[in-house]
């Protein structure tokens, strides 16, 4: 087919749908009315969600940690320590993800294309990057029901080597999965994995976009 | 926001809906979804309307908006939680062109064709089709004329290619 004939083709369609669209004005300026005005509306959907449940988890940890500095004994050490590490690191995943949709919501659309999906990729990519935080948590998850009262001193040896062979694991896989999680590899079946749990397919989606972008500039 | 500005955007919109329409068309793979990315562009654009820059014309501005939040859109995954209804109304018997024509049946293989292609490359094709001049092009994508213009060539030659399997 002769190049002209595309353009030919895609306005002889259009033309006529052109003159007989209406735009439905009663829905529209409903829509207008009810959502457009509030920009928080439009995070509406798992993203506040996840934000209180975030706030109710955080909650949760402030209060167990209150409630072991309150009633302190030397015996909570290890727990105050664990649970207080896990407290900081979600505190901070919490906080990005709020200033990430911030972020994105007050994004101004009506740049060029390429200098929009650069920022919106970028992040959403930082999103992902900074949730890597998570992973840190792990160690802790493995320490914090140990009491100074009688570990390890009042344990048997081999409690004491099973106790650091399971933290030691629990470090391993941490720092493997950090290293890991940089979207140098999205093709990995394990960093696959793990991103599915975080809505994997919209991040792929978005890596392959960044390559996209790349290409075009290049 | 008045009543005066949402009449002024309604009436923005209502000059440049064909637009809306072609670009949902584009991204968009089933009705639904249309009508769900429709309605996305169009608060968006309300979104943006306040701060309008009236050096650009209207035409740019929603092309680079809508092409922006059709490609966001695109990665994403959905759920459906909006209107039932279209914001759009084809008028019976206007809106829909003979199917049976064999134009029909070749815009439906360029329709096909643009599906194909990568979100990008998409969106410079439907720039073209719209017979944009490459500067407006290149200011609305954000790259150089050259690189525009080196794009379309290729975009174009794939399409011919398509085209000419289909006849074989």
């Amino acid at each position: 087919m002769e190049e002209t004939n595309f353009v030919l083709l895609w306005q002889e369609h259009y033309q006529k749908i052109d003159q007989s669209l209406a735009i439905n004005k009663r829905l529209l300026k409903e829509l207008l009315l009810q959502k457009a005005d509030s920009s928080i509306r439009s995070l509406i959907g798992g993203k506040v969600l996840g934000i209180i449940a975030g706030v109710i988890w955080l909650a949760l940890l402030g209060g167990v940690l209150a409630i072991a500095f309150i009633h302190y004994s030397s015996a909570a050490n290890y727990f105050i320590v664990s649970i207080g590490a896990i407290f900081l690191i979600n505190v901070k995943a919490v906080y990005d993800y709020v200033r990430y949709l911030i972020l994105i919501n007050g994004l101004r659309l009506d740049g060029s294309v390429v200098e929009i999906q650069n920022k919106l990729l970028a992040l959403q990519v930082s999103l992902i990057r900074h949730s890597r935080i998570m992973v840190v948590q792990l160690p802790f998850w493995s320490t914090f029901y140990l009491s100074s009262k009688w570990f390890p001193g009042a344990v048997e040896a081999g409690y004491v080597f099973f106790q650091l062979l399971f933290t030691a694991a629990f470090v391993w896989l941490a720092v493997w999965l950090y290293k890991r999680l940089t979207f140098k590899e999205p093709e990995n079946r394990w960093v696959r994995f793990f991103l599915s749990g975080i809505g994997g397919k919209a991040i792929l989606n978005a890596l392959k976009s960044y390559r996209e972008l790349e290409d075009l500039e290049a | 926001m008045t009543t005066a500005r949402s009449d002024e955007f309604i009436s923005v919109l209502e000059r440049h809906k064909g637009i809306i329409f072609k670009i949902a068309n584009a991204y968009a793979r089933d009705a639904e979804t249309k009508k769900d990315l429709t309605q996305e562009i169009i608060l968006q654009l309300w979104k943006a309307f306040d701060s309008y820059n009236p050096l650009f014309r209207h035409s740019t501005w929603i092309y680079k908006v809508s092409l922006n939040v059709s490609l966001a859109f695109s990665r994403k995954e959905h759920n459906r939680n909006k209107l039932l209804v279209p914001l759009f109304v084809d008028l019976p018997g206007l809106a829909v062109p003979d199917e049976s024509t064999e134009r029909m049946t070749e815009f439906r293989h360029l329709q096909q064709f643009i599906q194909e292609l990568k979100d990008l490359d998409r969106a410079i094709l439907l720039l073209y089709l719209e017979e944009k001049s490459q500067k407006e092009m290149a200011e609305i994508i954000g790259i150089t004329q050259t690189n525009i213009s080196t794009r379309i060539g290729r975009i174009k030659a794939t399409l011919r290619q398509k085209f000419d399997q289909l006849q074989k």
